[in-house]
């Protein structure tokens, strides 16, 4: 099959940022015009991924390099390039259809704010830069793209940055990254210094660590691995640096949908999948990875059960989400982890826009003051519906599959894993239960006016409602137990899913038992009362304070590094700044002191020719005294 | 290093006789306020000189000494002194650092050619001056010195030619200048 | 060992001396006759070394004899540089003479 589209993948990332480009040059002159233009750049992008795709459906298409030279210094070689592979073409596909789905719902959502042609020009740049993201053909150019996502995430988190809130998630949420980020960067530098002639190709990666040559000593592999996975849990939002994605939510709802859950948070596991063949040499690498996923995936859901925010709770879902997308990887399935990633980008980016839908309407975020909202918006509440049952976990949606493959991977390395998957399962189903229960069922509670306002959404947000619910149900077909069409697609045929009926029975077991006990505890009761919270206050306000790991972080790192900071300022001020008013002062003082030398006095002139001889004397004659 | 070791004879007692003589003058003339006690004192020590050129064989140096210094220029000075008005004497206002300055420098600069006298080695003369060295003076002036002797003559009368131009009155004084 | 470096070290002292008032007396008088008393000072090495130098001759009071001309010559100009600027003045003080300022 000849390669047509692929060889043009590069123009995917240059439509929207040349949206990017025009929004930001004509500014705020055009307004919706200017969201159009970001909404069409984008469903150029779409349409090309999906022609990419459609073109490597063929089984023998090849993978597509195309690389320029970027940087020559001396015998130093630096390249840019994109790839263009099976893996790449199903996260262009993921990218570009949240980006375009997001952004038709941004266009009523964001209608009425003052700079929504600013907030369209950072989502289109978010949107280059995923997209250089997912193409590049070497770690350099990722990692370029890699802090440009981070760079517009936290533009958008700090979107509306007359909120205080907002600011400081902004900053903690590209403070907390940075961490991963410099991870990632050492990792790229021990690459570079250990490759074979400096290569930093994907291409280069597989041929040196999967034939296991021997060129890479197995402890610094390793390093390598652990250091470029501090970077995926950076970015991934897996503990212990999970802490901003939470608070990442202060950002305008579809952002939060786009880049906090299906995208670039997703970046992490794509990021892991990208580099596994440095992952699969070594073992160690493998086991942090599995074992940092699966407590994520348990830790998050449990703190996602006492939240009361409804976008905090979807947050904390979608780290417990990634959570096991890294369970997968560590467990060696790179085809379970990009299944869940593909799912999850769908059902997450659905359940986000639902809520934006609801906050939309009722003009608060906090799920105790809602409820029997079904009755009113009866397409969100049916969209978000299929959105919970998927994450869930309940068949045939796309979630149940993707989940089944995580936890099938499990097994096969470790029952421990495994029954923590399938915990954290239980606990998914548990939450997004207690959720769906206390916003769309029930008696309302919040404000009766506010409720008696709220109204279904218009057109141009629930439309891409329906586009994802859609996708939610019929994703998970792709890989099925009797189907493995999306594993041997991606790797070739070189991995085999491993389903087995117990997996399938816990499986649906744990999520039906979540549900069971969610409708028991929030839906039958509709007052809200929280039969678990009676019981065991210490737990819920354990959770509820997310195991105090914000407090034990502004403790242990915040306050020191703060002290250190205002310490530093201080040498700053008094040292450094002295030094340079001293000499300033000193010049100064010294100017001061020749005008008074130069008085016009005779005697004075004398003084110093005098003292001019002695000292010149003393210089060339009196040397030999010293 | 330095060599102290002095022979105590005729001509080192007059000479240090004459050198605190000479020392003190200078001495005074730097301390005393008013500027006519300067001058005198300046006097004696250009006196002590002479006798010090004396003890050195220069009679006829000595004898212009007296005659120009102590004759012409402390005169000329005191005619300065008295053409000029000093009211503000003794209630000069101090300058401590320019004095503190001026002299640290002149001690050091006297502590290098101390140094410097005390280190050299100075050999003995070869040969000794002339006995009747007046006339022998007088004869090297007219013969082997006379051209320079005749320049410094006009020099002198230059000298004073422009002394006299400087210090005559403005033409609409009317009045005839100074010595 | 010579008398010479006594003399010598008497001619330092005076010359400092001079030096010392040249730059510190304000009276223009003064810092005339304390540069007469530096030209002494040379003329005293001169006969000095006239003496005991290592070539012993008359040349150096000859020398001196032209010093000790140039120095009247001197003091006289110097005289009538300051009574021309008294009278322009009313002052012989050095330092409210700052034109080299100006």
């Amino acid at each position: 099959m000849d390669i047509v589209f692929s060889q043009y993948a590069w123009f995917a990332p240059l439509f929207p940022l040349a949206a990017f480009a025009v929004l930001t040059a004509m500014g705020r002159g055009l307004r919706t015009t200017g969201a159009w233009v970001a909404t069409i750049a984008s469903l150029l992008s779409f349409v090309l991924s999906l022609l990419i795709a459609i073109e490597r459906l063929g089984d023998s298409a090849e993978d597509y390099t195309g690389r320029i030279e970027w940087l020559r210094a001396g015998s130093i070689v630096l390249h840019a390039g994109y790839e263009v592979t099976n893996l790449t073409a199903l996260m262009l596909i993921i990218v570009t259809l949240v980006a375009l789905l997001v952004n038709i719902y941004s266009l009523g959502y964001m209608k009425d704010d003052e700079r929504i042609s600013v907030f369209f020009g950072y989502v289109a740049l978010f949107t280059a830069s995923m997209l250089g993201l997912v193409l590049a053909d070497n770690l350099l150019t990722l990692y370029i793209c890699w802090e440009l996502v981070g760079v517009c995430s936290f533009l958008l988190i700090g979107f509306w940055f007359r909120k205080p809130e907002a600011r400081a998630a902004a900053k903690k949420a590209f403070i907390v990254t940075r961490i991963g980020d410099l991870g990632l960067l050492i990792a790229i530098l021990l690459l570079y210094w250990n490759m074979p002639n400096h290569e930093l190709d994907f291409t280069s990666f597989y041929n040196v660590f999967h034939s296991q040559s021997g060129l890479i000593s197995t402890s610094l592999t390793t390093l390598i691995a652990l250091l470029i996975f501090l970077g995926a849990v950076g970015k991934s939002g897996q503990f212990p640096l999970h802490v901003w994605l939470p608070d990442a939510m202060e950002g305008p709802t579809p952002i939060s949908a786009l880049i906090h859950a299906a995208t670039m948070v997703a970046a992490g596991v794509y990021l892991v999948v990208r580099t596994f063949d440095i992952f699969a040499a070594s073992d160690a690498a493998l086991t942090t990875v599995a074992v940092v996923g699966a407590f994520t995936a348990i830790f998050a859901a449990s703190v996602g059960l006492a939240q009361n925010d409804i976008k905090r709770i979807l947050a904390y879902s979608t780290v417990s989400q990634l959570g096991y997308m890294m369970l997968a990887l560590g467990a060696g399935s790179t085809t379970a982890g990009m299944f869940h990633l593909f799912t999850h980008a769908f059902f997450k980016a659905l359940l986000f826009l639902a809520a934006g839908s609801v906050i939309h309407a009722v003009h608060t975020q906090d799920i105790r003051e809602m409820g029997g909202l079904g009755r009113r918006m009866k397409i969100t509440a049916w969209t978000f519906g299929i959105g919970a049952l998927a994450l869930s976990g309940i068949p045939p949606f796309a979630g149940f599959w993707s989940k089944d493959a995580v936890l099938a991977a499990a097994l096969d390395d470790s029952p421990w894993l495994f029954a923590v998957g399938l915990a954290a399962a239980f606990f998914t189903a548990l939450y997004m239960a207690r959720l769906f229960f206390l916003v769309f069922m029930g008696k309302a509670r919040g404000d009766a006016r506010a409720y008696a306002h709220a109204k279904e959404s218009p057109l141009v947000m629930t439309l891409p409602l329906l586009v994802l619910a859609v996708f939610s149900v019929a994703a998970g077909f792709v890989e099925t137990p009797w189907n493995e069409w999306l594993g041997s697609w991606l790797t070739d045929g070189e991995e085999k899913g491993s389903f087995s009926s117990m997996v399938v029975i816990s499986s649906i077991g744990a999520s039906l038992l979540g549900l069971y006990l969610g409708w028991l505890f929030y839906g039958r009761t509709s007052a809200g009362r929280n039969p678990v919270a009676e019981r065991l206050p210490w737990l819920t306000r354990l959770l509820e304070r997310k195991y105090y790991v914000d407090e034990l972080y502004e403790l242990a790192f915040v306050r020191p590094l703060a002290k250190l900071g205002r310490g530093l300022s201080r040498f700053d001020e008094a040292v450094v700044d002295g030094a340079v008013r001293l000499v300033g002062s000193s010049v100064q003082a010294a100017g001061k002191l020749n005008t008074r030398l130069q008085s016009g006095q005779v005697q004075a002139y004398a003084l110093y020719g005098v003292l001019g001889a002695v000292i010149l004397i003393l210089a060339i004659a009196g040397r030999r005294f010293w | 290093m330095f060599n102290f070791n002095i022979e105590f004879n005729g001509e080192f007692f007059a000479f240090f006789l004459l050198a605190v003589c000479a020392i003190v003058g200078a001495v005074l003339a730097i301390n005393f306020t008013k500027v006519v006690h300067t001058a005198l004192s300046l006097a004696f020590t250009f006196v002590s000189l002479a006798g010090i050129y004396v003890l050195l064989e220069a009679e006829f140096v000595a004898f212009v000494q007296v005659l120009i210094y102590v004759g012409a220029v402390t005169i000329l000075m005191i005619f300065g002194i008295m053409m000029t008005k000093h009211q503000d004497e003794g209630k000069e206002r101090t300058r401590p650092l320019l004095e503190g300055l001026a002299a640290v420098g002149c001690i050091c600069l006297f502590g290098i050619l101390f140094y410097a006298i005390r280190s050299a080695s100075f050999p003995e003369p070869a040969d000794k001056l002339p006995a009747d060295n007046t006339m022998s003076l007088g004869k090297l002036l007219y013969s082997a010195y006379a051209i320079p002797f005749e320049l410094v003559s006009v020099l002198l009368t230059v000298a004073f030619i422009g002394a006299v131009a400087l210090a005559k009155r403005e033409p609409e004084e009317k009045e005839g200048g100074p010595s | 060992m010579t008398m010479l470096s006594s003399y010598l070290t008497l001619a330092a002292v005076l010359f400092c001396i001079g030096l010392y008032g040249v730059i510190t007396k304000r009276n223009a008088v003064i810092v005339l006759l304390s540069i007469e008393l530096m030209l002494n000072a040379v003329n005293l090495n001169l006969i000095a070394f006239s003496k005991y130098g290592i070539n012993a001759s008359l040349r150096g009071q000859v020398f001196s004899l032209f010093t000790m001309t140039v120095a009247a010559a001197e003091a006289a100009v110097g005289i009538a540089v300051l009574i021309s600027l008294y009278r322009r003045r009313v002052t012989v003080n050095v330092d409210e003479f700052d034109e080299l300022r100006r």
